[in-house]
């Protein structure tokens, strides 16, 4: 939203005496975020008004050879100027960008400044404007004219009428700063959705009561009454809510008031002075200030309205709607499904039961709130207008704007819940504006809402803020801003103002008389609390530790990748995408189902690293995963799961080690590994995995980990062998001992060493050998032996060959003495006996 | 300097001249004696430093510079990496633990309830229009803020209320908006979310707390400013800005928008179960991307969910 400060200084006075960079300030530290500010005298410098004294046409062009009176930019005589522009002409007075000046269409971008030179052999200096290049308009066809009789009020605040070598900006009020408004914060305050309002807050802030000046816009003041509007209008027949008069010419019927609580609306016979005319006009420049365009006097009326109260209007063509009613009844009522209408754009829409209709004897004539409808649209030939001013439920015009795709300045506005009491104080101006003569008022309001009334001590409003702000300073405050408030001592009765629908509880006071004085200007405090430790997330603290081994001990590094995954990827991976919840709104198929195990997509991501050059990394992911097979929780949301995942280059062994290494610094000292046999992660090849399972609890850890199979790695154009494994944190957790308790003894007698080599039938297993070893050793534990086996080589001569050597190296101790050589010797003949057993030989 | 070889044929002279204290008077000897020492271990030192220059003649000098000896195999250390988002999370929840928070995770989905319901926005509010959620086809939301999960907080932890404590809780999670990626915006971020509540908690503690956590994580007094916001949750509600940390190349005039926060707002409160009479609390929520971002110069967003090792491998 654009807000001109010029526009707010002429609405509240004080504003004028406060520096331009703290008004700024204040209005970001107490009403809305201003997220940036353009400064209009820069952007319109150098542009001046002149008359032009000479224009000859240049032979064999369009173009015509000018000589323009500057005033006191041309003391040494006329300018010559070229212009290719059809309207000009002796006499008229023009733009003038003079040598030196930034054409204003550019300022900011290319900055295109203008300078002296030649068109056609002609020398030109500087050129004279169109609408387009200088910024207030869309239209090319030729340059801007100014009325000689156009009067502005200078610096001194002495009013003129134009002439020659006047300042551009100054002529048409554009030394001014335009303030960009972040308008998601004002959601909630439909009433700073015009400048009144935004003007109103801007007094609050300052300290002093808004008055309404020059325009009479106050929705709640006597003269806002409809009496006063007939009075002041004299028309020829009025009807009102009570008093249905048989002879008029129109009625209004809402058929549910919960889409539109109130309905005023006039029918007004135009006068001559809205023709349109070629000069262009303050309002034009209003207009453009707010971002928008001049485009007949009618709708320039009707939005200089809407940007002054933000209450939108619209503006039918009476007779038009009389020809396809047949009669002068208008009816509001919600839409039939796929009931057609063809809007002031062209297009036509098939409405859903949400939009609301404004028909002519139930004949669709305008989308409420969003956009009027072709049949009645306003033109040249309009001799009279059905003036709507009304007010829409704006649940049902959310739905309208998302379903059809109109984001309108109306409809902005109506989204936010324009007050009931405004439409007709607004149509009343409205109609003063036009002129014109008006026929008939209607005022639909069948309910009429009552004024919002809150009690709250201020106490209560300096408990919350953490101030001391004494009542007096709280009633002012808020009387500034159209509050009236009683008061019994320190006991408040804050009645809010008819426009401010948004002020219902103690809070909403609260947060009045805390923004308007200024969170700024709070004292810092500490709360109090007991002296209790913060307990720690034990989930949280084991992401933190796998961190720490992952990334710091076994040089692995951690991703985070969507959580969103392709359909394409689940199927390459032979994951089931019905078992996905699907993302239905998704930005592309690339994020289309939330995913179910993290693998997938650290493989995807291995295949961007790996034609990135890297041929040797391991990757985790730490994050939550879903399945529709998971079920639902108490609160009827869909389970999670927090996971673990790991990939690595490199096969089953690297893998193996990796996850063992793992387990281990967490406390998990001997993890049984056994076939995986029907596995839940379907990418990994059943013959080159394993499942490792940890404890016999309730809840046992199972990881599968192992290579991923060769036709997924084909799929996902993985050349090298990967391996992976998932962990599920939770089982996890529960299955890591308690430290202190798995700490062994040691010894403190001499170890012995000795290294053996173990030959065997090739198929036979590495666990039957080793575990033959353990076995021989567990016997002599009442010599309180310890011991250690090391794996150290596996020879295979080839694959022709049908056994394998198995190196080991073992290393054992007594807990109790020095172990004697027989001893050692009876120890490593149980070794071989065992070994023998198993069918195996000692080299 | 002396050779080696001399230096050792003066010290035997020297060892030689202890033979003179037999010859000596009682109270000569002892003068004698130590000025012998002194000429001993000064000769001594010398000759220590006379071997290492003699030594450091036979040792060939390597080239400092360069990553291995010739025909050396470079030696090799394998790096892992820690995501620098998830770094910066435990630093945060960090400082908010020592502060005495609670930590409790959000969740990846969720849904209308507690996006919107139990924090106070009206069905068909436009005001649900600003977050742009996702949906999948059940309904369910992957939360587009972590304020999602400030009903559950408070549920949990209400028990403490009634035993005469606060509940101080801090959550972070990943949270996803349906909007188009560029430099500064993800579908998919990092959000940091703060519940506080208990009796006679105001604005003014709120912002102590708040200002306290930025003086800690950038270790320095910052001063703070707010600007006013609106969340249907929270009432008052502000944004906070800090100035821009002297860490950050600050020089105490620009300022940094770091969060939303305000007062939790009585229907909050009441859906909760707790009752807005007796307790009053604030709540806060920032994002954690931008926070990385700031301390690395980042330029683009889309590093983090990137999965690229050259990113990642730099820290």
């Amino acid at each position: 939203m654009k807000i001109s400060l010029n526009e707010i200084k002429k609405l509240v006075p004080a504003a004028a005496s406060v520096e331009t960079d703290e008004l700024i300030k204040l209005i970001g530290s107490r009403l809305v975020e201003v997220e940036g500010k353009l400064n209009l005298a820069e952007k319109y410098k150098g542009i001046y008004i002149v008359k032009v004294v000479e224009c000859e046409p240049i032979p064999d062009t369009h173009l015509h050879l000018c000589k323009i009176d500057a005033g006191a930019h041309s003391l040494d005589g006329p300018i010559q100027v070229v212009c290719g522009a059809p309207n000009v002409r002796k006499d008229m007075l023009a733009v003038w960008l003079a040598p030196g000046a930034v054409v204003p269409e550019t300022y900011g971008e290319e900055n295109f400044k203008l300078d002296v030179r030649k068109l056609r052999g002609y020398e030109s200096n500087g050129m004279l404007a169109g609408l387009d290049e200088i910024d207030l308009g869309d239209d090319h066809s030729g340059i801007i004219e100014i009325s000689p009789h156009h009067k502005y009020t200078d610096a001194e605040g002495k009013e003129h009428e134009v002439s020659p070598g006047d300042a551009f900006a100054e002529a048409f009020d554009l030394n001014d700063i335009i303030l960009d408004i972040e308008n998601k914060s004002l959601t909630h305050r439909p009433d700073t959705f015009g400048l009144v309002g935004f003007a109103r807050e801007v007094a609050g802030i300052l300290g002093v009561k808004f008055e309404y000046k020059n325009e009479p816009f106050d929705a709640d003041s006597q003269d806002a009454r409809l009496e006063d509007t007939v009075s002041s209008g004299s028309p020829q027949i009025v009807q009102k809510t009570a008093t249905h008069s048989e002879d008029s010419p129109i009625t209004v019927t809402i058929k549910d008031i919960s889409l539109c609580p109130r309905y005023s609306c006039a029918v007004i016979e135009l006068s001559d002075a809205l023709s349109d005319d070629k000069y262009l006009t303050d309002m034009d420049v209003f207009l453009a200030k707010a971002g928008m365009r001049g485009i007949s006097k009618i709708v320039d009326i009707t939005n200089y309205m809407m940007l002054m109260t933000g209450q939108p209007l619209h503006a039918f063509d009476y007779d038009k709607f009389l020809k396809i009613a047949g009669s002068s009844e208008i009816i509001i009522r919600a839409a039939k499904n796929g009931e057609e209408l063809q809007l002031l754009d062209g297009k036509t829409i098939k409405c859903t039961t949400d939009d609301i209709l404004i028909t002519a004897n139930d004949i669709p004539v305008a989308l409420a709130g969003a956009m009027g409808g072709a049949s009645t649209e306003i033109d040249a030939s309009t001799k009279r207008i059905l003036l709507e001013s009304a007010t829409f439920s704006l649940y049902n015009l959310r739905k309208t704007q998302m379903a059809h795709g109109i984001f309108s300045e109306a409809i902005t506005r109506f989204t936010k819940g324009q007050p009931a009491s405004q439409t007709l104080p607004v149509l009343r101006k409205t109609i003063s504006l036009l002129g014109g003569k008006l026929l008939s008022v209607v005022d639909e309001y069948p309910s009429p809402t009552k004024k919002n009334v809150v009690k709250i001590t201020t106490p209560e409003i300096n408990s919350l803020l953490g101030t001391d702000y004494k009542t007096e300073l709280i009633i002012k405050t808020l009387e500034n801003v159209g509050f009236t408030v009683s008061c019994d001592h320190e006991e408040l009765t804050v009645t809010a103002p008819s426009w401010r629908t948004d002020i219902h509880i103690k809070v909403d006071i609260i947060e009045e008389v805390g923004r308007m004085l200024g969170y700024d200007n709070i004292p810092l405090d500490f709360p109090t609390r007991p002296f209790v430790g913060a307990t720690k997330d034990s989930l949280l603290d084991l992401k933190s530790r796998l961190r720490t081994i992952l990334s710091d001990k076994l040089s692995a590094h951690e991703l985070l990748t969507y959580s969103f995954v392709s359909s394409k990827l689940q199927e390459n991976v032979g994951e089931d995408t019905d078992d996905s919840y699907e993302i239905v709104n998704s930005i592309s198929p690339e994020l289309q189902r939330f995913r179910q195990s993290l693998i997938p997509s650290l493989l995807d991501k291995a295949y961007t690293n790996i034609r990135a050059g890297y041929h040797d990394f391991s990757l985790y992911e730490i994050n939550q995963v879903a399945k529709k097979s998971y079920g639902k929780d108490s609160d009827n949301v869909p389970i999670l799961h927090n996971h673990l995942g790991f990939i690595t280059l490199g096969d089953y062994y690297s893998m193996k080690v990796i996850l063992t290494t793992l387990l281990c610094d967490l406390g998990i000292k001997s993890p049984v590994i056994t076939e995986l046999k029907a596995g839940s992660l379907p990418y990994l090849e059943p013959l080159h995995s394993a499942l490792l399972t940890v404890g016999s609890s309730d809840s046992p850890l199972k990881i599968e980990f192992g290579e991923i199979k060769s036709t997924v790695r084909k799929r996902l154009k993985l050349p090298e062998t990967v391996s992976a494994f998932e962990i599920d944190l939770d089982a996890l957790l529960s299955n890591i001992p308690d430290v202190s308790a798995s700490m062994p003894e040691l010894s403190k007698f001499p170890s012995v060493e000795r290294d053996l080599t173990v030959k065997i039938a090739k198929g036979a297993t590495y666990a039957n050998v080793s575990a033959a070893i353990s076995a021989a050793l567990d016997s002599e534990k009442d010599k309180g032996i310890i011991y250690q086996i090391t794996p150290v080589s596996i020879y295979q001569k080839d694959d022709a060959s049908k056994t394998k050597n198995l190196s080991f190296h073992l290393e054992f101790a007594s807990r109790k003495k020095t172990l004697e050589n027989d001893e050692i010797f009876a120890i490593m003949n149980t070794v071989s006996k065992n070994i023998e057993q198993v069918g195996a030989e000692i080299v | 300097m002396s050779s080696v070889e001399e230096i050792k044929s003066n010290l035997k002279a020297l060892n030689a001249e202890y033979a003179k204290i037999k010859t000596l008077l009682k109270e000569e000897r002892k003068s004698f004696g130590e000025e012998l020492n002194k000429r001993r271990r000064k000769l001594q030192a010398e000759l220590q430093v006379a071997m290492d220059a003699a030594e450091a003649e036979n040792i060939e000098p390597i080239d400092i510079t360069a990553p291995s000896a010739p025909n050396a195999k470079i030696p090799e250390i394998k790096q892992g990496s820690r995501h620098p988002l998830m770094t910066e999370l435990e630093r945060v929840l960090d400082i908010y633990s020592h502060m005495g928070f609670d930590v409790m995770e959000a969740r990846q989905l969720d849904d209308e309830f507690h996006m919107f319901e139990a924090l106070n926005f009206p069905e068909g509010h436009p005001a649900r229009d600003g977050y742009d959620t996702f949906r999948t086809s059940e309904g369910f939301i992957p939360p587009a803020h972590t304020s999602t999960m400030q009903h559950r907080a408070l549920k949990r932890y209400k028990k403490d209320l009634e035993n005469g404590g606060k509940i101080a809780v801090v959550i972070p999670g990943r949270v996803f908006r349906n909007e188009d990626v560029d430099a500064t915006h993800e579908h998919t971020f990092y959000q940091c979310e703060g519940v506080f509540v208990g009796k006679n908690v105001n604005m003014g503690q709120m912002l102590g707390v708040l200002k306290n956590f930025f003086d800690t994580y950038y270790g320095q007094n910052l001063n703070i400013k707010t600007q006013p916001g609106y969340f249907p949750f929270t009432e008052p509600s502000v944004e906070l800005l800090i100035e821009k940390p002297k860490s950050l190349g600050g020089k105490g005039d620009g300022w940094l928008e770091m969060l939303g926060c305000g007062m939790i707002h009585p229907n909050v409160l009441k859906m909760a179960g707790i009752n807005p009479d007796e307790y009053q609390g604030f709540a806060w929520g920032g994002g954690i991307d931008r926070l990385v971002m700031l301390k690395y110069g980042l330029s683009d967003v889309r590093y983090f969910e990137s999965g690229k090792l050259d990113f990642l491998k730099e820290f």
